[in-house]
């Protein structure tokens, strides 16, 4: 994006006295914002760095007078960190994975292979945008029990496979494609696999990585569901389910549970820092659908 | 226009005639989607409709009862019912107040800055990629009533008393809310971002030749500009705080008293924590009902608002 492009105030008027104070103010205005914004990172971080006795101390302090590096060591055993990114990556790149391949192939044949009654069937998967998950948590619960799916990361890869808002874009994505490369694919006897394995899935790698990022980070953010598979079965747990039952069930001291909380932070703050770029055309894909 | 239309011709007779192997891959490509969306999405909601109608056993669908409308005169007739949908409209209301502007009067802002422009879209954004429940966590600790609690640090430091944030029956919305709106204000930012990019900036040139006032260019263009969008926007944000559950789970409980009671956290307790399956599929019909209606609407306001 170029920054340099004016907006409300011409480049004339911002360089006029008042035109530099109305600026100056806005400057400022955004950066206490900024400040507010991260103030909860930042007391997460240094309140992960004070002693038992300055973390209950009823002045504002947010800078312990000795960093306590220990509490970071302490907080990474005690909710066992490891194992809960471990677990986290493993079941968010499962989540991933299923949900690419089912959407990509689906929006592949609606978009090309042109089924019978087509239209109805991604009307069908549209309408489930329409009902948000929460709403039918219930049922989703009952019928994951029924299958044995409870307890086990299946329950939570299949399920992740509907999503119809990803096979929305993918379907627009492939329409956009000119016919003739699969014309000519399908007149030189390639079969639609060859052509799906071939053609599409080089062309689309572009949208594929913005997917994945988004998708990573929302599955990564997902807390009721996997809370529920996976109550029974705390070894397999992610981490923000992992967090909540430690915080439920003991008194952990504050400044371990914020040094923890900052650990488990810093993932998702690191992936979209380095893929902002990406993490905002994703977004952006979000706006075309609205 | 003659001469496609032969070829057009040729090639509706040649395609009309069903090709069944073709149809046979076609639909073994989209096999796994309809799997997925069978066992995870349609059924379920079709089958709260059932279950809303039975008495439910979890692991077997044949020992489940038939009790008519029993669940829902059991869900109208609980206190907790009225409680909570009055909470979502209260807290519709107040987050229309806290945080609808938010990002507006922002994006305004950041699109006026000359520079830094993308540190603040980043740094406005990085509270929308963290877990929700990790920074409701932190959240705990901030409004805690005990010693350590940060905002009462501060508010304290600044002369003010010890307040109980999310114990006192008229701070614990808003304080729930102000976490909700740092939570998601950055990513709507953006949107609104976007749409501002789209302002053709000649018609601020034009009304600076007519003489307008910045006001009168935020009154006259900027503000209807970004109407549509703010109308789309502000049916996602209706739609986000009937849907509000981890904050109650996590601080309040539903408290203090059924302050912060909603309709899915209610719907939580009835199905998980009292096995109540088939009032909780009550609770869930009534819920799909709203948030559907709300979806309508949502589509019907983009549809007039890429027009």
């Amino acid at each position: 994006m170029d920054s340099s492009v004016r907006a409300i105030l011409s480049d004339l008027e911002v360089r006029t006295p008042r035109g530099r104070l109305i600026y100056a103010l806005i400057t400022i205005a955004l950066l206490l914002l900024a400040v507010v914004v991260v103030v909860p990172f930042i007391y997460a971080f240094t309140s992960g760095l004070k002693t038992s006795r300055e973390v209950f101390s009823t002045t504002f302090q947010l800078f312990p007078a000795a960093a306590n590096w220990d509490n970071y060591g302490q907080a990474w055993d005690y909710f066992n960190l490891p194992r809960l990114f471990v677990n986290t990556t493993f079941l968010v790149i499962g989540g991933l994975l299923v949900q690419l391949s089912v959407s990509m192939l689906a929006a592949y044949s609606l978009s090309k292979l042109k089924p019978i009654g087509g239209r109805f069937l991604l009307i069908g998967f549209l309408t489930t945008l329409m009902i948000p998950g929460i709403a039918y948590i219930i049922p989703l619960y009952v019928t994951a029990a029924r299958l044995g799916l409870l307890g086990s990361y299946w329950g939570l890869w299949l399920s992740y496979g509907v999503n119809a808002f990803m096979i929305f874009i993918l379907k627009n994505f492939f329409d956009g494609l000119p016919p003739e490369i699969f014309d000519s694919a399908r007149v030189d006897g390639a079969s639609a696999l060859q052509i799906f394995a071939h053609i599409v899935l080089p062309l689309s790698r572009p949208i594929l990585i913005v997917l994945s990022i988004l998708t990573f980070v929302n599955l990564w953010k997902d807390f009721l569901w996997p809370y529920l598979v996976l109550l029974g079965n705390p070894e397999l747990q992610p981490i923000s389910v992992a967090l909540f039952v430690v915080e439920q069930r003991s008194a952990t001291p504050p400044n371990i549970q914020m040094a923890g909380y900052f650990m488990a932070m810093l993932p998702p703050l690191i992936i979209a820092i380095v893929m902002q770029r990406y993490m905002q055309r994703g977004l952006s894909l979000g706006a075309v659908k609205g | 226009m003659n001469l496609p239309l032969r070829k057009e011709r040729a090639v509706a007779v040649n395609r009309s005639p069903i090709k069944w192997r073709e149809q046979f891959v076609a639909y073994l490509f989209l096999l796994p989607a309809l799997a997925a969306f069978t066992v995870f999405a349609w059924w379920p909601i079709l089958n709260s409709i059932v279950m809303s109608f039975q008495q439910v056993d979890l692991m077997d669908a044949g020992a489940s009862t038939w009790v008519g409308f029993r669940n829902y005169e059991r869900m109208f007739a609980d206190p907790t019912f009225a409680a909570s949908w009055r909470n979502s409209f209260e807290f519709a209301g107040l987050s229309i107040l806290i945080g609808f502007f938010v990002p507006v009067l922002v994006a305004v802002l950041v699109n006026e800055m000359r520079a830094a422009k993308s540190f603040f879209r980043i740094v406005y954004f990085l509270p929308s990629v963290i877990p929700p429940l990790i920074g409701i966590l932190v959240w705990q600790l901030i409004y805690s009533p005990q010693p350590g609690g940060l905002l009462n640090q501060v508010v304290i430091g600044l002369g003010g008393t010890r307040a109980g944030w999310l114990q006192d029956v008229s701070l614990v919305k808003p304080s729930i809310l102000v976490i909700m709106t740092w939570g998601g204000f950055g990513a709507t930012m953006l949107i609104y971002l976007a749409a501002l990019q789209d302002l053709p900036i000649e018609l601020y040139e034009a009304a600076e030749i007519d003489g307008a006032h910045p006001w009168d260019r935020i009154r006259f263009i900027t503000l209807p500009y970004l109407r549509p969008t703010m109308l789309v926007l502000l049916i996602v944000q209706v739609l986000g705080i009937v849907q509000i559950f981890m904050e109650p789970l996590v601080l309040t409980e539903g408290g203090p008293g059924q302050s912060t009671m909603t309709p899915v956290f209610t719907l939580y307790r009835k199905g998980f924590l009292n096995g109540d399956y088939g009032l909780a599929a009550a609770w869930s019909v009534l819920l799909m009902i709203v948030l559907g209606a709300l979806s309508l609407v949502y589509l019907r306001t983009t549809r007039t608002a890429q027009q």
